[in-house]
């Protein structure tokens, strides 16, 4: 037998080699074919009035008719400036399984979206295009919010433009607050204060109506990403940077560590969470809030489209309020931004064609006629779809631009802003926006949520010793990965 | 009047002789009735699927009813439009029709080759095909993407279709059958000349219907189910398959409403074919089986 | 005599190297198609598994490091140990069932083409559809519908899947649900092709039903349930899909398999070598197991 295996073995070996060999060569001449092809096809550009292709990864999914028609009018408008521009409509959700397949085939949309977890990870694996320059050159580049800009670069290049920022709040189904008589005179909840009365509150609806009082997430990395902004409130910061730029864990403080007492105790102690947090995503969470299964859930601003339009909760019944504050009054809201990135393989006429697109869309920051009737077809759009028309979270910060994003919000809003007001008020605070955990914030977030999954399946379950060992984990990956 | 039937049961333990005993009767019963209880357990869920995706949304998260409210088809007619189902449904049809003939052509002719033909050197190439089946696929599935991606064949079925004509597992339900038939027929082929080819359509083959069912309705099947390849080679192309479709729930934003009626849509063809050739696929499966 | 001798001699020898040419020839294609989608993309693994790398491109050779890295990873043991709890449990639920099937089937004769279809029929479901709807079955809460039953019955709520526990028993009863009914026909197609003779002598000699099953039953399928076996854990030790959706490998890991790590790797943290560097393990693994498998029952093919 053992003879056998390597003489297969051996065998194996010579086989792979020469079938390589042989497949190597047509491979090497495709590539030099495909490279031929595109020196032609850039000489043809050159010649021919730069004829540019430009595919639109932003493009709306097939089932969100009413976003098409919107795109249309767009590309309308796009069109008549840029007759040499054709705009393919490419739609691409960003997806981790297929995205490196998509990149490494060259067959990445000129622009697409992706989540505010990924930049670091896009940059890292050279799958986006740098656009510093392009945007010195228009002089956008001081325009992007600076917590912002810090998460789509490296190394001072920047890789993206963010689509909207955000800054976590907690959003309310004011339907379940109505149902269990907690409205003020003028229908306003009474949301919670602090992350005590959270429970409370939770508890007083899950006993007068049936339903769970908060969505808690634990299915994948948004949970730890949302406990993180727990943590913070209860005093705790998870990742330490020495001055020798290395990082230390500190997931074990006691301050985390009472912080995911206290998520535990919503579920053995006020059992006031959805049947299967280990379940929940970010999308089940809008699903909850929408649909009425849960009262209370952590999320933000660029996301009220989920529960309303997505989910059929009316556009009246929905608030969004500030995270509660920890023990010590302590309040923290997380934030970053959506971002637009490019694919590598983009062209620079291609990137700046994308661009021209944005300015339409109303989502660059130019205050132009285009991109103020875009920002106006896009309210408009919202209205229709029953979506609250709010302000953005500035992620320019250009004065222009905010002065007629302004007015477009206040020209179109359709809901009551008291169910909103308070929130925009916590995020002005001084001090009061956080960008996520430096590090490694994935492997954070992964082994935070281990653990959340371990104290709402485990009624006995050992927080000190769990986050002990979530502690070592994180520091080993930590060391592998970073300290270098 | 129960009992009667089993006058003529040939095969299996009980036989009528034992039926002289009670306890063998109550026995006999006792099997009857748990054979209708897993038909319950195995047919049930999928029955539900159907039930359960008539409700609307809110009804779905928070009744807790086996039946829907009302039966209306609307629902499922608008769901059918949103999601544009036919177009999955025309490409998984092709998908699935060239998928069976390159399992039967490819896998069949290096059956042919290792079973019958035995050139000089064959059993590296047979070492290697054995070696295949323990390779687990999806691990290497975005180094082959990439190569698809070199010979230019992204967003295009071929290689989809070809994709099933490397399958170590038929290819070797294949050889033991060739192996089985008697090599008198390939021999006076022979005699009369016929090229290698040759032999492999007009004596092979035609001997070889059941295998040849066998691994059709395994390619079927397999094509059918099939999604991560799929998925990236055809994603974004208008070419998506109905599993490609309901692998993107993953990832959207639809209702588990949606989902169920998506998931409704991608049974229903396998239940059609499988109604109409029951008999051929059960039969098959337990010959294929008992061979491989 | 001689030169007539060698001439034939030479004539079949160049025979011989037609037909060894016109074999290569037929089965050319094929072992393109194998090179392409089976051989060259593993090689390619094993390439990337020795380097470091940006994406798919390799930067440089750092030789054994991506393997020891995951050794250092913190959820490596806990896939390697599930890996194997998935085994004893597929053994358990998924060996036996079947079995358990085809007898039980074999020993009815009303309603048998029913049964045949009704016991086939899990397998026709394509495999994400199966996975999806039985997530709807076990979802916790009172909306579940195995909960929706229970309730009927006058049973509390479970938690199903989350109850750390049961989740690698219930992803294998999900998996048995959907694979057991071609199995269970394999068997009885087994069973009927045995001589009833056997059965015959057996009873005249005073046999009980359940002794029959014993000592004929049993031992003709032996060597049909050992192939099956050795499949059967080739390919669970690849389970993916099903914890990947149902469970996405928790709660706390208790559902992880290597398989899904493989896949965490390279499609959720785009860490291509280390994913190159586990799947080569476990295509040794698997190489391994089932040799040392072959050599146990002394068969050289399937």
């Amino acid at each position: 037998m053992k003879k056998i295996c390597i003489l297969m073995c051996f065998v194996l070996m010579i086989s792979l080699l020469s079938g390589c060999g042989k497949k190597e060569e047509p491979a090497t001449n495709d590539g030099a074919v495909t490279e031929e092809n595109t020196n032609t096809e850039a000489e043809g550009t050159d010649a021919a009035a730069e004829k540019v292709t430009l595919k639109l990864g932003i493009w709306p999914e097939d089932t969100l008719t009413d976003d098409i028609k919107l795109h249309e009018g767009y590309v309308k408008t796009f069109n008549a400036a840029h007759p040499n521009v054709e705009v393919v409509p490419a739609y691409y959700k960003y997806a981790t399984d297929t995205f490196v397949s998509l990149a490494e085939s060259g067959n990445l949309p000129t622009i697409f979206e992706s989540w505010y977890t990924e930049p670091q990870k896009l940059i890292n694996g050279g799958f986006v295009a740098d656009i510093t320059d392009i945007l010195e050159e228009r002089g956008w580049l001081d325009a992007i919010n600076p917590s912002i800009s810090d998460l789509l670069s490296k190394d001072g290049r920047i890789y993206g433009i963010p689509r909207d920022g955000y800054a976590l709040g907690l959003m309310l189904n004011v339907e379940l607050f109505e149902e269990a008589g907690l409205v003020d005179d003028n229908g306003v909840p009474k949301y919670p204060k602090t992350w005590t009365e959270l429970a409370e509150t939770a508890k007083a609806i899950k006993d007068a109506t049936g339903q769970a009082g908060i969505c808690l997430l634990a299915k994948d990395n948004a949970g730890g990403w949302h406990f993180s902004n727990i943590a913070w409130a209860f005093g705790a910061t998870l990742t330490e940077q020495g001055t020798d730029g290395k990082f230390t864990a500190n997931v074990d403080s006691k301050e985390a560590i009472a912080a995911m007492e206290y998520v535990k105790s919503l579920k053995w102690e006020y059992d006031v969470l959805t049947p299967d947090p280990t379940n929940e995503d970010w999308g089940t969470g809008f699903v909850n809030l929408g649909t009425g299964t849960a009262a209370m859930y952590i999320a933000a601003n660029d996301a009220v489209n989920q529960p309303t339009q997505v989910n059929g909760l009316p556009v009246d019944k929905l608030s969004l309020v500030p995270l509660p504050a920890g023990p010590d009054g302590q309040q923290y809201s997380l934030s970053g931004g959506t971002p637009y990135m490019f694919s590598k393989d983009a062209t620079k006429e291609e990137i700046e064609a994308a661009l021209d697109y944005l300015e339409i869309m109303g989502k660059a920051p130019v205050a132009t006629e285009d991109a103020i009737a875009g920002m106006k077809a896009d309210n408009q759009n919202k209205i229709n779809n029953g979506v609250p028309v709010i302000p953005r979270f500035p992620c320019w910060i250009n004065e222009d631009l905010l002065a007629a994003e302004k007015a477009v919000t206040d020209e179109f809003n359709n809901v009551d802003m008291k169910l909103y007001n308070d929130y925009y008020e916590a995020i002005k605070k001084e001090g009061n926006l956080r960008l996520e955990e430096v590090g490694s914030a994935q492997d954070l977030y992964a082994e935070l949520t281990k653990v959340l999954q371990a104290v709402i399946t485990d009624k006995n379950a050992n927080v000190p010793a769990l986050m002990k060992q979530a502690d070592e984990n994180y520091q080993k990956l930590l060391d592998t990965n970073v300290n270098k | 009047m129960f009992f009667e039937k089993y006058n003529k049961k040939t095969d299996g333990t009980i036989r009528f002789y034992d039926l002289h005993s009670t306890k063998t009767k109550i026995m006999c019963v006792v099997i009857f009735v748990l054979c209708l209880g897993i038909m319950v357990f195995s047919l049930f869920p999928s029955i539900w699927v159907f039930l359960a995706s008539f409700k609307d949304i809110k009804e779905f998260r928070r009744n807790t009813t086996i039946l829907p409210e009302s039966f209306n088809i609307q629902t499922y007619i608008k769901t059918w439009n949103d999601l544009k189902f036919i177009q999955y449904y025309i490409n998984s049809f092709i998908s699935v029709t060239g998928c069976a003939i390159c399992a039967v052509v490819f896998n069949g002719l290096l059956a042919y080759g290792l079973g019958v033909l035995k050139p000089r050197g064959y059993k590296i190439i047979y070492g290697l095909v054995m070696w295949s089946l323990l390779i687990p696929t999806t691990t290497s599935v975005v180094a082959l993407f990439v190569n698809i991606n070199r010979v230019g064949l992204n967003k295009s079925f071929i290689p989809i279709w070809l994709s099933l004509g490397a399958n170590a597992f038929y290819v070797i339900l294949f050889k033991q059958f060739f192996e089985g038939i008697p090599k008198e027929f390939i021999e006076a082929a022979k005699l009369d000349g016929a090229s290698s080819l040759r032999i492999f359509r007009s004596v092979i083959l035609p001997l070889s219907q059941s295998i040849v069912m066998v691994v059709i309705i395994f390619a079927v099947n397999a094509a059918w189910s099939d999604f991560l390849l799929p998925y990236l080679v055809l994603g974004g192309s208008g070419k998506e398959t109905v599993m490609v479709r309901l692998f993107q729930f993953n990832t959207s934003n639809a209702t588990d409403v949606e989902v169920l009626r998506g998931v409704a849509f991608s049974i229903i063809p396998p239940i059609i074919l499988f109604a109409i050739f029951q008999k051929q696929i059960t039969l098959s499966v337990s010959a294929g089986g008992i061979k491989g | 005599m001689d030169e007539t001798r060698e001439k034939k001699m030479t004539i079949k020898r160049t025979s011989k190297y037609k037909s060894d040419i016109a074999g290569w020839l037929i089965i050319l294609p094929s072992i393109i198609l194998f090179a392409f989608f089976v051989w060259e993309p593993l090689i390619e693994s094993i390439r990337l598994s020795l380097y470091s790398a940006k994406g798919m491109q390799t930067i440089e050779f750092v030789g054994f490091d991506n393997y020891a890295k995951i050794f250092n990873h913190p959820d490596f043991a806990a896939a390697l140990r599930n890996t194997f709890i998935y085994i004893v449990w597929s053994l358990v639920i998924g060996f036996f069932v079947p079995i358990f099937l085809g007898v039980l089937l074999t020993e009815t004769v009303h309603l048998k083409g029913f049964f045949r279809f009704g016991i086939y029929f899990p397998n026709i479901m394509p495999g994400i559809a199966t996975v999806m709807m039985w997530g709807y079955f076990f979802r916790p809460g009172p909306t579940g519908v195995l909960n929706i039953l229970l309730e009927k019955i006058g049973i509390e709520p479970q938690v199903w899947l989350t109850n750390p526990s049961w989740t690698i028993p219930l992803i294998i009863l999900t998996m048995t649900w959907k694979g057991a009914g071609s199995t269970a026909l394999i068997y009885m197609a087994n069973i009927s092709g045995i001589n009833p003779e056997l059965y015959e002598a057996a009873t005249i000699d005073g046999a009980s039903i359940l002794k029959r099953v014993r000592h004929i039953t049993m031992p003709s399928i032996f060597s049909l349930g050992k192939t099956l076996l050795i499949l059967q854990v080739i390919a669970v030790f690849q389970i993916l899909y099903e914890p990947l959706i149902m469970t996405n490998g928790g709660p706390n890991n208790a559902s992880i398999s290597i398989m899904q790590l493989v896949y965490n790797y390279a499609f959720r943290d785009f860490n291509y070598p280390m994913a190159a560097a586990l799947s080569v393990m476990i295509c040794l693994v698997l190489v391994v197991l089932s040799g040392t498998y072959f050599k146990i029952t002394k068969e050289k093919e399937y």
